[in-house]
């Protein structure tokens, strides 16, 4: 089937589609709170994989007569958010009814917030992957109720209220980023953010953090606005990199053919990666939005707002420039380092019962840690291997008492038994063999076992002295000192005991 | 007498201490129902027949075997010396607008003709908590839109039990009619813009419109809900207050429900108007309309007898002891109904969306899955006149820039009548008034098909009424004689937010002054045939 919305080739620009134009984009995204209960009603929030209308009450599902009642989680968590967005939290903002038909709608109105929502303005930067750090502003974020699914089966139009009710932070940014991969890096940032405060699960893929971008291009260094066009159904980071960069070329090369970019709604088709046009958007729906007279105005105090700003954790880039600063990290190991809370609070727990350099930490927890992390599917603050026990197994190879590989591989085991490195080290005869006397009898052996070998090696072929290395260390099952090793073995080759 | 013509408060008493049992006021109830109300309202009504003229027609729903359970329990919990209630074994009725388990709930509407409700409303399971037996859901306005009940869907709506050719009123004009022919002792009625005092003025009975957020809204089908209240109807003021005092208080269900202590409103109820000020205003006397033909508004003084009622009902609290108040200004009641007109439009509007044909209720067949027509096709066929109009109208003032014109000014002209009276009941200011007393109704209850069909001129009957709702404080309907024509004219008394208390011992003086009066022995026409 034929793509309505590829570029035909003969419009494709081969020295470079971008060249004249720059691409203006601005994210809206609505965020799942991962509140116990629902916005408005005591039914759970969380329904994933539970069967369809389970998990619903005559509140959530819109029956004749109810009201709603404000879930204070959910202010707490909006307000959270808000905070760190850098937003002003309103002492006094309103819900408001934004009425509109759909049947997974159940109230034929969503409560949302309008003219006066719990933040006003606010601001995330993001270090793009440039290096250069992109100020990316907020012009809406508000509390509201999420909406139902509805699915097509066998030609029916089903719907499932289970999401109804569950509570939503609608985000919307200014036309802020120039590029797909900007985009994708605000919504890398944003996601980390939201896992960093705990307001949200942030999944995209299970629809926690949700994302329409829209996107318009104009010539390069130019400050007005053209059309934009809006596409919806964007459910994952690499979805939004591929199906901005597509738009982006459509509507470069659209103009550049002499046309006109329409203000478009657009589908991101994941399967078949592409763009489908859903509707013309000449006029903005007219939603009749009018203060919810349901719910009272939400009145915060100055002390619960400060409080809320109290509670607020030290930011995931906030963190990083100390790493960086306080424990002179180079920027790639901050960053890593400061990927989630639990892995920042676990360098700096170990840091602390390690005592000394930073950056041989950070290089043990980067390789080791985060693989075992990967591997076992945990995240730092859920590891058996506790970053006291890893500070100890650190101190243990500076020591000497084992080498770096016993120390790898001490780690496994700790993760693995929970029991601690120096126990695991004296039951089973880990510490290295550095006895000079142990080492020189083992180094003998083998010395006795391979004539030929010595003769070969003593005739010129000293490329054999690996071989020997190999032979010793594996009589010694790896425990044997190298530097020592290496030293008595060559005088023992030599001849010269 | 029967048993149901006597009082809430001497019923529940008599239960409580043996001397009655609860099954056998229901018998009387029920006994009265079935000699006063014929067929109860239905979608499938067929013609009006000669008898059908000759009945009330309150009810749309009788659950009497529902009611006989719990008839039974209350006289079990009295036998084995359990407290039944402040409302033990005591008949009333609800209107349909409210929500009861298991029990069809219709708003007297097609799109709701069969929808039983999966959970019971808060005001409605306080009363049952307190004894009271519910007889069944009565008629009213369909979704509450209307004064005179003849917007109902279930037909025959229900008649003036004083006058059979005349409407009961309404919303509520089903609970007003039950409570006037002894159909219960009690009704539970919704107040929007006049709702329950209006058709306890038609009706004869006592209505109160508490202050919103007094009563618990949740599980009452949403009108216009920043301006509905949940309110009682009763025979006598005593009675509204013992209901009053069951329904009121905070609701974990609806946040608007306020959060303040319910007083003993039966407490006190007695101690006289001595020393109290009540006000009279001018703006109250007369009325304001639409010409009908041009437009323009005409300013017309009330008939006499609704004036002079209202001065007698003043000389009469004088003689009490209460210092009268002339001339207190309420100048921007003039734009109450405008503003009503929009407000409650607007938020009707949005309130009924949820009626969709997709989740419960009436459903159109719609050809080929078509989503648009199934909506469509669903609110064509299952709304009536007055719900059809209000959506109209509602979307109309609330969309795009023309709800700065209507909308945001109706919103304007509100806070001007709630500034009214703020001044008039400021402790420091000019007026100091305890209470406004007003006349409830600009005439007696009008004759069925004078008004309808004019949505506009029908709401003019709630002129005096509406203000109490724009402004959110309380006010009270109480009988203050008969008309010419022999029909009950109604007096108001407002107060300001919360001072229920005061308008019950303002009401339950003069109820004490004239209970000799001649007019208190004249009973509805529908009771003289039972007696």
């Amino acid at each position: 089937m034929m793509n309505p919305l590829a570029v035909p080739d003969q419009h494709r620009n081969k020295d470079g589609l971008m060249a004249d134009f720059e691409a203006v984009i601005g994210l809206e995204t609505h965020i799942q709170l991962n509140t116990v209960t629902k916005i408005f009603c005591s039914c759970k929030a969380d329904s994933w994989q539970d069967p369809p209308n389970t998990n619903i009450c005559p509140v959530c599902a819109g029956l004749p007569g109810v009201l709603p009642v404000l879930n204070e989680a959910a202010v707490y968590k909006g307000a959270l958010l808000a905070a760190a967005m850098h937003a002003e939290i309103r002492l006094v903002s309103y819900f408001d009814r934004k009425n509109y038909f759909y049947p997974d709608l159940p109230k034929g109105y969503q409560i949302s917030q309008f003219d006066l929502a719990l933040g006003d303005g606010g601001y995330l930067d993001v270090t793009m992957p440039g290096g250069f750090v992109r100020r990316v502003n907020i012009t809406k974020l508000h509390l509201e109720e999420d909406a139902g699914k509805t699915k097509y089966e066998g030609g029916q139009r089903l719907v499932d209220f289970n999401r109804c009710g569950v509570p939503l932070v609608e985000m919307v940014t200014e036309p802020d980023l120039r590029s797909a991969d900007e985009a994708a890096q605000y919504l890398i940032r944003l996601r980390q953010l939201l896992r960093w405060l705990g307001v949200s699960e942030a999944d995209m893929e299970k629809g926690h953090l949700r994302c329409d971008a829209n996107v318009s291009i104009r010539t390069a260094g130019s400050t007005y606005l053209n059309t934009k066009t809006e596409i919806k159904n964007v459910n994952s980071i690499e979805a939004v990199r591929a199906a901005i960069n597509m738009e982006i070329e459509r509507q470069v090369s659209l103009v550049q053919a002499g046309g006109q970019v329409e203000s478009w709604t657009l589908d991101w088709d994941e399967t078949r990666q592409r763009l489908n046009k859903m509707r013309s958007k000449e006029t903005e729906a007219d939603y009749r939005y009018f203060r919810e007279p349901d719910l009272l105005p939400l009145e915060l105090t100055s002390e619960w707002r400060d409080a809320v700003i109290q509670n607020l954790p030290e930011l995931p880039l906030e963190r990083q420039l100390r790493f960086m600063t306080r424990y002179q990290l180079p920027e790639y190991d901050a960053d890593i380092l400061t990927a989630d809370r639990p892995i920042a609070d676990y360098y700096e727990a170990a840091l602390t019962a390690y005592g000394t350099d930073p950056k041989i930490l950070s290089n043990w927890i980067m390789n080791e840690v985060l693989r075992m992390q990967n591997e076992l599917g945990l995240s730092a603050d859920a590891l058996t291997l506790t970053p006291e026990y890893l500070a100890e197994v650190i101190r243990l190879v500076d020591a000497g008492t084992i080498n770096a590989a016993t120390g790898k591989a001490l780690l496994v085991k700790v993760q693995q038994s929970g029991q601690p490195p120096q126990a695991i080290v004296a039951a089973e005869g880990l510490s290295q063999v550095s006895d000079d006397s142990a080492l020189q009898s083992v180094i003998d052996a083998v010395l006795a076992a391979h004539p030929q070998e010595v003769e070969s090696y003593r005739g010129g072929k000293e490329g054999l002295f690996g071989w020997f290395m190999g032979q010793v260390m594996r009589q010694t099952r790896g425990q044997a000192d190298p530097a020592k090793t290496r030293a008595l073995l060559q005088k023992a080759l030599q001849g010269k005991r | 007498m029967s048993l149901t013509d006597q009082s809430a408060f001497d019923i529940a008493h008599k239960i409580q201490r043996g001397e009655l049992a609860a099954v056998d006021v229901l018998d009387a109830a029920l006994e009265r129902i079935a000699a006063v109300d014929g067929r109860p309202g239905a979608l499938d009504y067929g013609p009006l027949t000669q008898e059908d003229q000759t009945k009330v027609h309150a009810f749309i729903t009788l659950t009497a075997d529902r009611a006989r359970q719990k008839a039974e329990r209350v006289d079990a919990r009295i036998s084995s010396g359990e407290d039944a209630g402040a409302l033990a074994g005591v008949p009333i009725t609800i209107k349909d607008l409210f929500c009861l388990k298991g029990v069809p709930t219709t708003a007297a509407s097609r799109i709701l003709s069969n929808f039983v409700a999966p959970y019971t409303a808060t005001a409605i399971e306080r009363l049952e908590d307190a004894g009271a037996v519910v007889l069944g859901k009565v008629n009213m306005d369909e979704f509450a839109y209307g004064s005179s009940n003849e917007s109902s869907a279930f037909k025959p709506t229900t008649r003036n039990p004083w006058d059979l050719t005349r409407v009961p009123g309404g919303s509520s004009g089903g609970s007003a009619a039950a409570v006037a022919s002894g159909q219960g002792c009690l009704s539970v009625g919704t107040d929007t813009g006049g709702s329950i005092r209006q058709p306890a003025a038609y009706c004869g009975v006592v209505g109160l419109k508490p202050t919103y957020g007094r009563i618990s809204r949740y599980g009452v089908i949403a009108f216009a809900s920043s301006l509905d209240c949940p309110g009682p109807l009763a025979r006598n003021v005593r009675d509204a207050a013992l209901m009053l005092s069951v329904m009121a208080g905070a609701d974990t269900r609806d946040s608007t429900a306020v959060r303040l202590p319910v007083p003993d409103y039966l407490a006190g109820i007695d101690r006289g108007v001595k020393g109290m000020r009540i006000g009279l205003s001018k703006d109250y006397l007369q009325i304001s309309y639409p010409d009908p033909d041009t437009g323009e508004t005409i300013m017309e003084d009330l008939p006499a007898e609704i004036r002079n009622m209202t001065l007698r009902a003043a000389e009469t609290l004088a003689a009490e002891g209460a210092e009268i108040v002339e001339n207190v200004p309420m100048p921007n009641s003039i734009y109450g109904i405008p503003a009503y007109f929009v407000i409650s439009r607007v938020e009707a509007s949005s309130n009924l969306h949820r009626f969709d044909g997709v989740k419960y209720g009436y459903r159109a067949r719609a050809s080929g899955g078509d989503l648009a027509e199934l909506y469509r096709l669903t609110r064509a066929e299952g709304f009536g006149l007055e719900p059809k109009l209000r959506v109209l109208m509602g979307m109309y003032m609330s969309g795009g820039q023309l709800s700065l014109q209507y909308f945001q000014r109706a919103l304007q002209a509100r806070s001007m009548i709630r500034a009214d009276f703020e001044t008039a009941f400021d402790p420091d200011g000019p007026y100091r008034l305890d209470v406004l007393l007003t006349p409830t109704a600009p005439t007696p209850a009008f004759k069925m098909g004078d008004f309808y069909g004019d949505s506009t001129l029908m709401q003019y009957s709630d002129q005096l009424t509406v203000s109490a709702n724009h402004a959110g404080v309380p006010a009270l309907s109480i009988p203050g004689g008969l008309s010419a024509e022999g029909l009950p004219m109604g007096l108001q008394l407002i107060g300001p937010d919360f001072a229920e208390a005061t308008l019950f011992r303002a009401g339950y003086a003069f109820e004490q002054a004239t209970a000799d009066a001649d007019w208190r022995a004249v009973k509805p026409c529908v009771l003289a045939e039972v007696e």
